[in-house]
């Protein structure tokens, strides 16, 4: 890897986010891939971060700092993005279940995604089955990411894969849940196309899924 | 335990006896549907009417047989009172704070009339109520949010961590600092309307926040709510504290709530000489989904251990089977072994 990936890596997972515009600005300047830029360095920090979370190396400050950080220096790599490049690798809506107001979680995920190329339509917490159906049919996305902290919202998880059934658009969109509460167990019970235990394997997963466009 | 008068002289009363078995105590929530529909109480009424919120606590007691009463149920009625927009919910659904007043981080002044907003007012009077039923009889256990608990309330959650990841360390504190008399004039409020102990619940959990923020930023500010408040304060934190127990005991609270997650015999050996410890039944896995058998074998083995005041680790879950709390008691009247 150039140094210039490597201090950018770097930056991100150290949280430098005054820093960032300045490097990632430098390493355009001596005229680096820009997609290296965001994949190899903005988003393989993020792995990095995501999984020291894991580990209990780091806390949700840190990690809301790191994203921050990618978001700044995505900011700057992204105009340079050519034609095939800045191409959007799909479409994700967002969202926390009905009766669930936790979103740190679903926060981060849509900020990795984001970060990944994907274009992500964030609609916040408390989403009703009905709402969400609704916002599909609007939007029409490839990926449709549920979060659920509570044991009690997780089944309204299931309620909304019932309802995209229902409407005959269960073929249209994949279904990724997530939420500390939540495993795969789960996940495969509920009939989801994914499940991800944390925002880095979220954006695997929803490059595995959308596979046919990255 | 701090060094006042009524202190000492409780002390002095029971002299470091104990009895034949632990106490059954709940610091935080045991209500659900089955006790609701047994007391003819429901959410939200319980939230807001100070006759139900003593009716639905003194269940607790009489149809659980808990030896505590508790009689506050969410976590929002400071935030309310400061100015937060509360969605107070419904039977199946707890309270959240909707709208965040601070989110800018602006000054937080407490207002005058603080004690007497309603949502603080039916805490008070509730406790009140339960104090001329039971009072001598059952411990009354008031609750308070703690200034980072508060913090989460006034100005989002995410945004105040954010700023704490930043290292705005004078913003934070800041913020903190105009909190803590809240904190502090409902504890005493609590005390003086008649509760036996107060918890104090600041949710600086693993889950969020490392030891090293809650070093820097929160024992201070508790070391100094302890030195303003009279009488006995649990400490709840929730999420596997194992790495910050021993900052807790330098907090000088005099009991700590702690869940499954920390092994209740680490817990009393690192801790059991410095302060009590209360709690330590999963909720999710074992008082939710569980069987009673399940309960009673978990609540064996934290008896065993050492665990002063045996019940929930936190506010249980709504649809909580009423057995599965009944055998928390039943395994606390088997005593000690
Ligand atoms: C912060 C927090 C709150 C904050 C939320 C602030 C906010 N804006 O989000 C506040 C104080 C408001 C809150 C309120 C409540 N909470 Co709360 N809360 C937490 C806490 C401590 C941390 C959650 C968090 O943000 N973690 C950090 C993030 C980064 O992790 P994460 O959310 O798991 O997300 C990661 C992964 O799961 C994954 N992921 C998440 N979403 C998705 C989605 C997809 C598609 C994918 C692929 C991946 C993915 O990626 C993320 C990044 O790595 C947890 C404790 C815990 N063990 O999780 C309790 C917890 C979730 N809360 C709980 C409870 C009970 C409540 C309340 C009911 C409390 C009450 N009595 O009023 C209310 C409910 C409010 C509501 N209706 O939602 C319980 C839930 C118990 C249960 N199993 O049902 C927990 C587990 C605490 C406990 N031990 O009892 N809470």
């Amino acid at each position: 890897m150039t140094d210039h990936l490597h201090t950018i890596k770097a930056a991100v997972i150290g949280g430098r986010h005054g820093e960032i515009k300045g490097l990632v600005q430098q390493a355009l300047d001596a005229g680096l891939d820009p997609a290296a830029i965001i994949n190899d360095a903005l988003i393989a920090a993020m792995d990095v971060v995501g999984k020291d979370f894991g580990d209990g190396k780091i806390f949700v400050p840190e990690m809301l700092v790191s994203a921050v950080t990618m978001k700044a220096g995505l900011d700057v790599v992204k105009p340079c993005l050519t034609g095939g490049e800045s191409q959007s690798r799909g479409t994700v809506i967002m969202a926390t279940v009905k009766g669930d107001l936790h979103d740190i979680g679903k926060n981060l995920v849509s900020m990795m995604l984001e970060g990944a190329g994907f274009k992500v339509m964030d609609l916040g917490t408390d989403l009703s089955v009905d709402k969400l159906i609704d916002q599909v049919k609007t939007i029409q996305p490839d990926i449709l990411g549920l979060s659920a902290l509570l044991t009690t919202t997780m089944p309204e998880m299931q309620n909304v894969i019932g309802a995209l059934k229902a409407q005959g658009l269960r073929d249209k969109v994949k279904v990724l849940v997530g939420g500390a509460p939540v495993d795969r167990v789960f996940a495969e019970k509920i009939g989801a196309d994914g499940y991800g235990a944390n925002a880095a394997e979220a954006v695997e997963l929803a490059r595995r899924l959308t596979g046919a466009k990255a | 335990m701090k060094l006042n008068a009524h202190n000492l002289v409780m002390s002095a009363m029971f002299g470091g006896r104990r009895g034949p078995r632990p106490a059954v105590g709940n610091p935080t929530s045991i209500a659900c549907h089955g006790l609701m529909e047994k007391a003819g109480v429901f959410f939200p009424e319980a939230h807001l009417d100070a006759q139900a919120m003593a009716a639905l606590a003194l269940a607790g007691h009489e149809i659980v047989g808990f030896d505590t009463v508790m009689p506050e149920y969410s976590v929002v009625q400071e935030a309310a009172a400061l100015g937060a927009q509360v969605d107070w919910g419904d039977r199946d659904k707890m309270p959240d704070v909707k709208g965040f007043p601070n989110a800018d981080f602006s000054a937080i002044l407490m207002p005058q009339d603080f004690l007497e907003k309603p949502s603080c007012r039916v805490v008070l009077d509730a406790i009140g109520i339960l104090r001329r039923q039971v009072g001598g009889r059952v411990a009354i256990i008031g609750k308070v949010m703690g200034p980072w608990t508060l913090a989460y309330h006034m100005a989002g959650t995410q945004n105040f961590l954010l700023a704490v990841g930043m290292g705005e360390s004078a913003k934070v504190t800041r913020m903190l600092r105009q909190l803590m008399p809240v904190t502090i004039a409902f504890i005493n409020a609590q005390f003086a309307a008649g509760a036996d102990i107060v918890v104090l619940a600041d949710h600086a959990t693993r889950n969020l926040v490392g030891p090293h923020h809650y070093k820097e930023y929160l024992l201070p500010i508790h070391q100094e709510i302890m030195a303003q408040v009279g009488g006995p304060i649990i400490l709840h934190v929730c999420g596997n504290c194992a790495d910050r127990l021993e900052l807790f005991a330098e907090s000088g609270v005099d009991a700590y709530h702690f869940e499954w997650q920390v092994d209740a015999r680490e817990a009393v050996r690192r801790l059991g000489g410095r302060l009590s410890l209360a709690g330590n039944i999963n909720n999710a896995q074992t008082l939710l989904q569980g069987t009673p058998e399940d309960v009673f074998r978990q609540t064996r083995y934290a008896i065993d251990a050492g665990v002063h005041l045996i019940g929930p680790e936190c506010a249980i879950p709504l649809s909580t089977p009423l057995e599965n709390l009944r055998a928390i008691v039943a395994a606390g009247h088997e005593g000690y072994r």
